[in-house]
């Protein structure tokens, strides 16, 4: 892979992050294509969502019921919304037999809220389909160190 | 000296030391959670001699284990030598549990098998070490595969602790798997918040509220456009919260001695009219008949709430426990079941509404406990004695015959009357 094009696959995912950071919302949906999946599991390691609870599983729709509820009107839980950061680092891209790429990076994530500041580490993976010279998000999974375990007291409207 | 805190339990209200009071959280657990018959688990999960799970009651740390007699045992997850925790998994297959301080070893019958250098003992260790075991949990009982515990020698049985109203909940989920079988599978949620479990308790039964705290939830519910398509699941359990508050208001509630109540079903008719129950339904009505089949799928009741903890939801195969932490701190575990002889697909509908509705992403849930949470903060800290829960209280004083309705606040006062009886 060439050093450009690395470079622009790393912008585009610190693009994303400043996105959900900024409280872009719909902006940050439209980086994803309309059957793309948004995972986030409920267990180290787990092999599908399909037998197995997830923090996350769902499709374009579910997201933009989400972001579109925090546009209108926000619940008790977001209000004041809290303020977040995404981190990413450790980006590794790898080129496959399609025209997918898989895009992996390590997350920290901090977020204040009222008088609490929290975070969570975790692997983020992507699959990203070349469009242009960007790219849509065909598939995100995210693995939170403790998704097995504290998830308890996650609690958030808006995903990683 | 025993503190009578049945005073705090007032006519139509409650004083705040009920939800805020360190002193009364360790009371409650003595005098109602040490007292009652509390779930463990499901039989589904020990299947084979050895399988085990760890679990809590009352706030102490249990193993449930099958033994190689196929005896299921529960017990505390405590050495007897120096109490460190025997078994760290939560859940797998043992033949036996290995202490890691010390190697004292125990069948999966909770009894000592053996410690190390026992020469170096006395005789009178030796002599009483047939009887060193685990120490078990005073009665374990099953009610059509759910498994009970208590803490205590004695009291009600398991079928008379839950009576008639309870037990037809557990009757129904089981009845409703075409095999006549059902499998606690697909893990579990955890939901934890910063405030009492009574304020949990008292929402599950509370219909005023989905229809205004959950309202930008439903709101978002309604202006999703499906495209044609039928609705997903998990926008229904979303939606569901919609109804009017003159619909809530005419739902069907029941409030049952010992603090237990129930509260009929809400979910729109649209989960009830997709291919895939029309799938289920024929094979229920070819196991069972067009009667008994319709019999069955009519049973419709949301929650039903038994006292103190537990939440069984028939219809959607679900269950939820409270594990109160601390006075001001709850968790809420979410379980569910796979119905044998059902299509596969019901389960991972199953799912992916659990993963809306009851994990840490939640929008609806997470509004309650955000609410509970502000709850907590304010009457710790306030000069406001009482919270009212007094709507719908003169019809009780009345004697009205009819059954309580939707948002009358009997229910919650129905189970902090049990609470005052275990407290008084």
């Amino acid at each position: 892979m060439s050093l450009e094009r690395w470079h622009r696959v790393q912008q585009f995912l610190f693009h994303e992050a400043r996105l959900l950071d900024e409280r872009r919302l719909q902006e940050w949906l439209a980086l994803y294509a309309e059957d793309a999946e948004y995972w986030v599991p409920y267990a180290w390691e787990q092999n599908s969502p399909k037998d197995h609870v997830s923090l996350f599983y769902e499709t374009v729709s579910l997201l933009r019921m989400r972001v579109d509820r925090l546009e209108r009107e926000l619940s008790p839980l977001d209000s004041p919304m809290a303020r977040v950061n995404h981190y990413l680092s450790n980006v590794m891209v790898e080129e496959g037999e399609s025209e997918e790429l898989a895009a992996r990076a390590y997350l920290l994530f901090i977020e204040h809220r009222r008088e609490e500041q929290r975070w969570f580490a975790g692997r983020v993976s992507w699959r990203l389909r070349p469009q242009g010279a960007s790219f849509l998000i065909g598939a995100k999974r995210v693995d939170l160190l403790n998704a097995d375990q504290d998830a308890g007291h996650l609690r958030f409207a808006v995903p990683f | 000296m025993r503190e009578a805190y049945g005073e705090l339990v007032g006519r139509g209200r409650v004083h705040r030391r009920f939800y805020t009071d360190p002193a009364v959280f360790e009371e409650e657990r003595k005098r109602i959670f040490r007292r009652v018959w509390l779930w463990l688990g499901h039989e589904s999960q020990l299947k084979r001699p050895g399988d085990f799970f760890t679990t809590r009651l009352a706030g102490e740390r249990i193993v449930v284990a099958r033994h190689t007699d196929g005896a299921i045992h529960a017990f505390h997850n405590r050495c007897s030598h120096r109490g460190a925790e025997v078994c760290a998994a939560a859940a797998g297959n043992a033949r036996s549990f290995v202490c890691p301080y010390h190697a004292w070893t125990y069948r999966t019958d909770g009894a000592l098998a053996s410690v190390p250098l026992e020469q170096g003992y006395g005789a009178e260790f030796r002599s009483r070490m047939a009887g060193l075991r685990l120490e078990p949990v005073a009665r374990v009982a099953a009610y059509r595969g759910f498994l009970f515990g208590s803490h205590a020698a004695e009291g009600d049985d398991l079928e008379t602790y839950l009576g008639p109203e309870v037990r037809a909940a557990f009757d129904n989920l089981v009845e409703r798997a075409p095999d006549g079988e059902i499998e606690l599978a697909g893990g579990k949620t955890v939901q934890r918040y910063r405030g009492n479990w009574k304020l949990q308790l008292e929402n599950s039964i509370d219909l005023l509220h989905p229809r205004i705290l959950h309202r930008s939830a439903i709101d978002a519910a309604d202006r999703v456009d499906h495209g044609g398509e039928p609705p997903s699941i998990e926008w229904d359990i979303v939606k569901s919260n919609g109804l009017t508050l003159r619909e809530w208001d005419g739902m069907q509630i029941a409030a049952m001695s010992r603090g237990h109540c129930w509260m009929a079903g809400f979910l729109t008719r649209a989960i009830d009219e997709n291919a895939l129950q029309a799938r289920y339904q024929k094979i229920m009505v070819e196991r069972h008949g067009e009667k008994r089949a319709s019999e069955i799928l009519a049973f419709n009741r949301h929650n039903t709430i038994v006292y103190p903890n537990l939440f069984v939801n028939s219809r959607l195969a679900q269950i939820r426990v409270l594990q109160p932490v601390s006075v001001d701190c709850t968790e809420q575990h979410g379980y569910l079941f796979r119905l044998k002889g059902a299509p596969d697909e019901m389960f991972e509908a199953s799912v992916r509404m659990v993963n809306t509705n009851n994990s840490p992403s939640s929008i609806v849930t997470s509004d309650d406990h955000e609410i509970f949470e502000r709850i907590q903060q304010s009457l710790a800290g306030g000069r406001h004695e009482w919270v009212d829960l007094s709507r719908g209280i003169h019809e009780e004083d009345a004697g009205s015959a009819a059954a309580p309705v939707g948002t009358n606040e009997l229910p919650m006062r129905n189970q902090h009357r049990a609470w005052a009886q275990y407290m008084g």
